[in-house]
């Protein structure tokens, strides 16, 4: 596999999964900059899940914001591999101290794939919330469904926006 | 009602599950408050008629336990909430805010470092004051080894539910029959345990309103919430 050289990049920045999707922009130091290379892709709900797609499948997670707000997660309840969702449905719950958080699903689609990592290490969810901390993946029965979703620009100005 | 208020139902003495219900119907409210428009923000008081043993996403009893709890009188709940296994039973204030986190711009984590503030202030009003809270995962409210005020709350779509459960003068002995919030070698108490005077739940209430109103900065609206 040829590793595209990387120009531009930003401090601490290690893909551990070296890919050959175009080089995003790089912003300056801004939260979000060290993972941006693989960020590009990502489509962000209002809820704080992310959902990337790569050959059919949606990979999803929820975003730093959300592992921030959470606190440390210590349990993650997640669907049966086969499991039917629609948009917006209930597909499980993480657990951080005495608090139980709901996860919505950001696409209608089928589970294929769950993360079994986050039963003996749920703390990926907080330390590797778009790489190791990976929730469920799921197949995309609707594509169009991608584009009510916010892309990584409108996700961070959503952000600002509740954070002020 | 006034924006930024939150209506408080008392629903006195009612059977866990009843409460649950009205609570269901608070979060549904909450949810469909339009952005822009005032949030419909409650917060659900409880005294639990019978006892009942309720757990969150984890804790459940197994079969053979989940038997012997029966036996000895109590319903098994499973409510969505963090937390393991608890006691709530007749004696102990049951709150459920249905707060809206995102209006409040508070993050999970902090509300519950919230409602850990409410049962500190609560405690030393009445004059507890040796109440503390405890890093994780001892998150709750303590005296000593023991535990007086237990938390445990869902969040979906930004609104919070279920809350805390404080003993006022609850029989402690229905703890002896789990591990609460799987903390083994820890005790619990009450507020009349620690006062060496009988501490109903109704003299908790005010004082309760009082430090509510403090933590999280709003007025309070006092509705009826119709039968079951």
């Amino acid at each position: 596999m040829a590793l595209r050289a990387l120009r531009r990049v930003g401090p601490g920045l290690a893909p551990r999964c070296p890919r050959l999707s175009p080089p995003p922009r790089m912003p300056a130091a801004r939260r979000l900059a060290t993972s941006s290379l693989v960020l590009s892709a990502r489509k962000f709900t209002d809820k704080h899940e992310w959902i990337s797609v790569e050959n059919g499948i949606g990979t999803v997670g929820i975003s730093n914001f959300a592992q921030e707000a959470l606190g440390d997660v210590v349990y993650c309840s997640l669907p049966e591999i086969g499991t039917k969702l629609s948009k917006h449905d209930e597909f499980g719950a993480l657990e951080s101290v005495k608090a139980a958080s709901e996860l919505y699903s950001p696409l209608s689609g089928k589970v294929t794939a769950i993360n079994d990592a986050l039963a003996d290490n749920p703390g990926l969810v907080n330390k590797s919330c778009y790489q190791d901390g990976w929730l469920i993946k799921m197949t995309v029965e609707n594509p169009a469904e991608l584009d009510e979703l916010m892309n990584e620009d409108a996700y961070e100005k959503y952000i600002k926006s509740i954070e002020d | 009602m006034p924006p930024g208020a939150v209506r408080v139902l008392r629903l006195g003495l009612r059977p866990y599950p009843q409460a649950l219900r009205v609570q269901e119907r608070c979060v549904a409210a909450a949810r469909a408050a339009r952005a822009g428009a005032a949030p419909a923000e409650s917060l659900v008081l409880s005294e639990p008629a019978g006892p009942v043993y309720a757990w969150g996403l984890r804790g459940a009893p197994g079969a053979a336990a989940a038997a012997g709890l029966r036996a000895r009188g109590a319903a098994l709940v499973a409510a969505r909430r963090g937390g393991h296994v608890t006691f709530h039973g007749p004696g102990q204030l049951v709150a459920f805010p249905v707060l809206d986190l995102r209006r409040r711009r508070l993050p999970l984590r902090r509300y519950v470092g919230a409602l850990e503030e409410l049962g500190l202030r609560l405690c030393r009003r009445l004059g507890l004051a040796a109440a503390r809270a405890l890093p994780p995962p001892f998150t709750g409210v303590w005296v000593g080894e023991s535990k007086i005020c237990a938390i445990g709350v869902h969040c979906g779509s930004h609104i919070t539910s279920h809350g805390l459960a404080l003993n006022c003068c609850t029989d402690l002995s229905w703890f002896e029959h789990i591990v609460p919030c799987g903390l083994e070698g820890k005790g619990v108490t009450s507020l009349s345990q620690e006062l060496g005077r009988h501490v109903p739940v109704e003299h908790v209430l005010e004082p309760f309103l009082d430090s509510f109103r403090e933590v999280f900065d709003c007025t309070l609206v006092f509705s009826e919430e119709p039968g079951d």
